[in-house]
């Protein structure tokens, strides 16, 4: 069992390194590149000299960026060893469009909005797209096959927020469906299941659209990994020992697609984001997709940069999470 | 011995004639290419082509706001009471100018990371892929965002942006390609002549990798477009140029939905939809063509494996006696569908198992052994059909057998043991299990401990001790392996087993015990042997008859012994010439010339004419039928016609 548990330390080691380079291209990102308001407003020629270094030692632009050789002191008193401390305190700053508002309560709300929409729509995307996946790759060739291919590929070829545009006109003309927000905003609700109805209903919309384009993927994904399972060698032995195609498929093919599966649905987190981020853009739904992209509109940078942070970590946990999942379910992976 | 085993059909990766044909047959890719030019041209005659200046600046008038489309303006007009028809064609350039700038950009990163790491290899070459994983795993439209916000949107920014990011899945595609390419046998001579690193990639690499990456680069253009019109959507665009996903942006954030104003959204929306699409069905086409994967698929047999329409013999089935023959093949033949019409792999062969008989199926690569036994146990691929003849077992006749009575029939009398037994286990399952699962299905009454003791058993009778049998394959060596499957064969005691090469990518001591293994068991167990292989020494070592097959059909049958003695059919002696005699060491050995007929170019007379030394006028216009030899067996060879005056 050593094999294993040399997989996972690598899987969690490997994991750490990309958080940490993450952490450190977020920090030079927006110190390196031109827009920072803090130098920005430096620039402004009718501040004079002392105030701006008194601008400069409040936000620790004085210090050496990297590493402080020269000054003599500790050469680890520097911009970046400032930012992860703060870091490490979950201190992200204060943003600057809502005034004292901590970055990291708003970016904290934002991510329970989000999971609230990615995790059903997720759940039911992989569930229906592997159920139909299998079903076309068994059937590959014939009507069924063709037809969950070309929804496939016509998914594919939809942008999201358009998708969430025209579902967004017909549930509300046609179903009389709210359209933007978490919750009717100014209602009193007389129990907790007025309360849950109404959530509910916010969130069947979003939660369609984003299924909907994920299906799609995870269906083409499951598809050609049941194919590929399909040729092997084993399926073969196991239609020669007399098992019906429905044991086959239970009992040999089910289990060996997933692996590939899991493995891709982990490579996807970054389109499951980034449908994320246009389903809540399209529904104001208060997520950390919609907070990004108001981040943008009102050059909140904090926010901006606090949000992409939080995004890109938990993709690399997510995906850290489906690497041990395959460790798990294939015993193969003690060998390297 | 390397005459027989040269493997012959190399993987078409670079491109050809050939690659053309598919890529015209692919119906997708041509409307794929037709959707495609419509936008291109849409594009650059947009100025002739749109009925209005989108670029004008006009008074809005509070009246010209969300107009329903009208003869004046066909698509209505936008929240500035602009044309949309006008915008949209427009748009067509934004569009199409950042898709295949950023896929250049893409393809240029992506190539040249791709071929370095493929190349190089080494630390080089897994820093590159670390780093390639490294931005697979963050999220593009995330950092895009970030990006072109801090850096502020201008089509060249945006356009660097996509194209700095979108390069992963082009370095992935371009790397393996090389990886593949760098091993290849011309290669390998290029470099061991002294070749340098520049004159192989520039005369080899390149060219393999090129095609490849200009089909992924059309799936790089689709991607590129989706994430500018998402961008711009967002709110990211360049202000001073007109797309589509910004007409987006202006109409659901300006009320567009409100006023019903469904001219302003639609229309761009789908024009984004053609373009993806038009680009996504030719890159499929594309890449379908260059590296076509004719999956092997072994659950389904569209139509059902045996013709029903084939001709009937005339022949009875073999007497139901312990004398007679228990597998009876007569007249056999498959067909394989292509493009070009159905080929015929197997052309009418025949002969009789014994019971407890081993009995060999020699011939080259290709001849139609593999596809024979496969036609016997009913587990030809798709698009294979028995088209001709007859099969009994025991006095059943197995090509009528059909759903529940073939799966019943299987494994309990006729099992098999594969040709390289490395992937013919399920790996995810132990051994024990795969085995136990076996005895199970057959007898159903047998309960799970019980099918568990017995599996340990046959384990141990193969020479892999019981305690293994909670291993999964992947700890079993390739000769344990093979012992495991013969074990697995042998789960419910069936009348024969078919062994399809069963000792090749073995090395020879392993081979030598899996023969002596297969040996004993017939003897012990009393089974009829077909032992599937091109190599003569393992027949000799084993058989007690042999078929020799060339090109689908049968060249002689005889008892072991007479045939290695006295070989009647021409093949049958050039076979033995090209092997090694342990009782003549320094004869001299020598391939057969020529190779193997091609199944779309069957010779029209005796298949073996082109390559027999004793070759004349009626081999090539007739097909020999079966003679019966001297020495006791039959022959397709007119040199054994009794009428001498034919012979000629």
């Amino acid at each position: 069992m050593s094999g294993r548990g040399g997989y996972l330390l690598r899987k969690i080691g490997w994991a750490l390194v990309t958080v940490l380079v993450v952490v450190t291209f977020n920090f030079l990102l927006f110190r390196v590149l031109p827009g920072d308001p803090a130098k920005s407003g430096m620039r402004d020629p009718r501040l004079n000299p002392a105030a701006v270094e008194t601008l400069r030692a409040r936000f620790g632009l004085d210090k050496e960026v990297f590493l402080d050789l020269e000054s003599g002191g500790n050469p680890f008193d520097t911009q970046f060893t400032a930012y992860l401390g703060a870091l490490s305190r979950g201190d992200l700053g204060t943003s600057y469009a809502f005034r004292d508002q901590e970055v990291s309560t708003l970016i904290g709300q934002a991510l329970v909005n989000t999971l609230w929409l990615v995790l059903p729509s997720q759940f039911l995307a992989i569930l229906l797209g592997a159920g139909l996946g299998l079903f076309a790759a068994w059937r590959r060739g014939r009507p069924l096959d063709l037809a969950a291919l070309t929804f496939s590929l016509f998914m594919w070829s939809l942008p999201t927020f358009f998708l969430g545009i025209i579902l967004l006109v017909a549930g509300a003309n046609w179903f009389g469906l709210p359209t933007s927000g978490r919750i009717t905003i100014g209602n009193d609700f007389a129990s907790f299941w007025d309360l849950a109805w109404d959530v509910g209903r916010h969130l069947l919309l979003p939660t369609l659209t984003l299924t909907l384009v994920l299906l799609g993927e995870y269906m083409l994904i499951m598809r050609s990994s049941v194919l590929d399972v399909f040729g092997e060698d084993y399926i073969l032995t196991a239609r020669a020992k007399g098992l019906s195609t429905y044991r086959i498929i239970r009992h040999h093919a089910l289990r060996n697609a997933m692996l590939p599966m899991v493995t891709l649905i982990a490579l996807n987190l970054g389109f499951t984001v980034s449908g994320a981020i246009q389903v809540e853009a399209v529904y104001s739904w208060p997520g950390l997709g919609a907070l990004t992209v108001n981040a943008v509109a009102d050059r909140d940078y904090p926010v901006l940069q606090g949000a992409f942070l939080l995004i890109a970590v938990a993709v690399v946990i997510a995906n850290l999470a489906a690497e041990l999942i395959y460790g798990w379910l294939d015993p193969r992976v003690s060998e390297g | 011995m390397t005459a027989l085993i040269e493997v012959t059909a190399p993987p078409a990766l670079e491109p050809s004639r050939r690659t053309w044909r598919r890529f015209l047959q692919h119906r997708m890719g041509l409307v794929g290419a037709a959707m495609l030019l419509v936008a291109l041209v849409v594009a650059v005659f947009a100025p002739l082509i749109a009925p209005y200046d989108p670029y004008e600046s006009v008074r809005v008038n509070i009246l010209d706001i969300y107009q329903k489309p009208s003869a004046a303006h066909l698509l209505g007009t936008d929240d500035g009471g602009k044309d949309v028809l006008s915008s949209l064609i427009y748009g067509a350039r934004v569009s199409l100018v950042v898709g295949f700038a950023a896929a250049a950009i893409a393809l240029v990163i992506g190539g040249l990371i791709g071929i370095v790491a493929g190349y190089r290899g080494g630390w080089v070459g897994s820093l590159l892929m670390r780093i390639t994983d490294f931005f697979l795993v963050i999220p593009d439209l995330a950092l895009q965002i970030v990006l072109v916000a801090i850096i502020g949107p201008s089509l060249g920014t945006i356009i660097v942006v996509i194209g700095a990011l979108g390069w992963t899945t082009t370095a992935r595609l371009v790397r393996s390609q090389t990886l593949t390419v760098r091993e290849r046998k011309y290669v390998m001579r290029a470099r061991a002549i002294g070749a340098g690193d520049a004159h192989i990639l520039r005369r080899h690499i390149l060219p393999a990798v090129l095609p490849l990456m200009l089909a992924n680069m059309v799936l790089v253009i689709s991607l590129a477009i989706l994430s500018e019109s998402t961008l711009a959507f967002l709110g990211l665009g360049d202000p001073t140029v007109i797309s589509w996903g910004q007409m987006l942006n202006f109409a659901f954030g300006r009320g567009a939905v409100s006023a019903g104003a469904w001219w302003a959204l639609l229309p761009p929306g789908f024009a984004i939809v053609w373009v993806v699409l038009g680009t996504t069905l030719l890159g499929t086409a594309l890449e379908d063509a260059l590296n076509p994967r004719l999956k092997r698929h072994h659950l389904e047999a569209p139509g059902g494996d045996v013709a029903r329409d084939r001709p009937v013999l005339d022949i009875p089935p073999p007497a139901l006696d312990v004398a007679a023959p228990i597998l009876r093949v007569r007249e056999l033949a498959v067909e394989f569908d292509s493009p070009d019409g159905p080929l015929r792999a197997v052309d009418g062969i025949s002969f009789d198992l014994r019971r407890g008989e081993t009995l060999g199926l020699v011939g080259e690569s290709g001849c139609g052994k593999t596809t024979t036994v496969l036609g016997i146990l009913r587990l030809l691929p798709p698009g294979g059909r028995i088209v001709g003849g007859q099969v009994w077992f025991d006095g059943e006749d197995l090509l009528s057998l059909d759903g529940r009575d073939l799966r019943a029939f299987r494994w309990t009398r006729l099992s098999l043991v594969f040709q390289g037994a490395m992937n013919a286990m399920n790996p995810v399952r132990t051994i024990g299990d795969q085995i136990a699962e076996a005895i199970r299905l057959h007898a159903p009454d047998t309960s799970k401990a019980e099918a568990n003791r017995r599996a340990g058993e046959l384990l141990e009778r193969v020479g892999i001790g019981r305690r293994r049998a909670n291993e999964y394959p992947h700890t079993y060596s390739g000769g344990m392996r093979q012992r495991a499957m013969i074990a697995l064969a042998l789960a419910c005691e069936p009348d024969v087993i078919i062994a399809d090469e069963p000792t090749t990518a073995l090395d020879v001591m392993i081979q030598a015990q899996i023969l002596e293994l297969l040996g004993g068991i017939a003897r012990d167990f009393g089974m009829g042997i077909i032992l599937v292989t091109h190599d003569l020494g393992v027949v000799a070592q084993v058989c007690d008859r042999v078929v020799v097959m060339y090109g689908g059909g049968l060249a002689e049958e005889n008892e072991a012994a007479p045939l290695f003695a006295t070989p009647q059919h021409p093949y049958t002696q050039q076979l033995l010439l090209s092997f090694p005699d342990l009782a003549h060491p320094d004869r001299p050995l020598r391939g057969i010339p020529g190779s193997p007929p091609r199944l779309d170019a069957m010779p029209p007379g005796c298949r073996f004419a082109p390559r027999c030394p004793y070759v004349f006028d009626r081999c090539h216009v007739e097909r020999p039928p079966e003679y019966p030899t001297a020495v006791g067996g039959r022959a397709t060879c007119f040199l054994l016609d009794p009428d001498e005056e034919t012979r000629r």
